[in-house]
């Protein structure tokens, strides 16, 4: 089955530290990459950067981009490469959306994987204090 | 369909990569596996670590598991097994 890639583009090492973890738990990944601005980077250097991560894990069936903050520099030079049905960004990434993307185990269209992956962002927090009790 | 109880007994309960071995063997079969929490009512598909997650099954928290499907007797078995042994970390 061919596999929506992913890229993960992030302020600092948020992206490949949320990468690495999601592959510590549901192993290596090799659909899904991580992009890392630095703070004083070039808007240009970024883009190409981020245009050579597409690339990198395209298999056809389209890319998304997930971002770490709406209006962030990040989620902005993301925006760049929107393309409908090619290339979607769902931002605000926090683990179990990486891991939802890297468990894709059927057929979606990437509209379909971006809405799930935004669905599954949301509903993955919880303010947990009346949800946990602790078992001693 | 088999169902029985299976207890949490690893110190660190059903973590993400518990969750996630958990995930790897039951989707090795073809049955159906569900687990209830039932002190919560919250129901998993045990082949969805995100699924599994939201059990967030602490030591010591039992849970029902359901099998069913033409390979359920060792779905079941593979799967009783791996509860008991802690996920291998006792």
């Amino acid at each position: 089955m061919k596999k929506i890639g992913g890229v993960i583009v992030s302020h600092g090492q948020v992206a490949s530290e949320l990468l690495a973890a999601a592959e510590t738990i549901v192993g290596v990944q090799s659909h899904i990459t991580a992009v890392s601005i630095g703070w004083h980077d070039d808007v240009e250097i970024a883009r190409d950067e981020i245009a050579r991560a597409i690339k990198k894990v395209s298999d056809g069936k389209g890319i998304l981009l997930l971002t770490d903050m709406f209006g962030g520099t990040p989620t902005n030079i993301s925006a760049m490469f929107i393309k409908k049905g090619e290339i979607e960004i769902v931002t605000g990434i926090n683990l179990p959306m990486v891991i939802k993307l890297a468990t894709q185990n059927k057929e979606m269209t990437l509209e379909e994987m971006a809405k799930s992956v935004e669905e599954q962002g949301k509903q993955a927090i919880y303010r947990t204090s009346e949800l946990l009790e602790p078992h001693k | 369909m088999l169902e029985s109880k299976v207890k949490i007994i690893n110190p660190l309960g059903l973590h993400a990569r518990a969750a996630a071995q958990l995930v790897r063997l039951a989707s090795s079969f073809q049955s159906e596996v569900k687990l209830f929490r039932t002190d919560n009512n919250v129901i998993a598909d045990a082949k969805s670590i995100l699924s599994v997650l939201t059990l967030a099954a602490s030591k010591g928290t039992e849970l029902e598991l359901k099998v069913k499907g033409n390979d359920e007797q060792k779905a079941f078995q593979s799967i009783c097994d791996i509860f008991a042994n802690g996920f291998g970390e006792i």
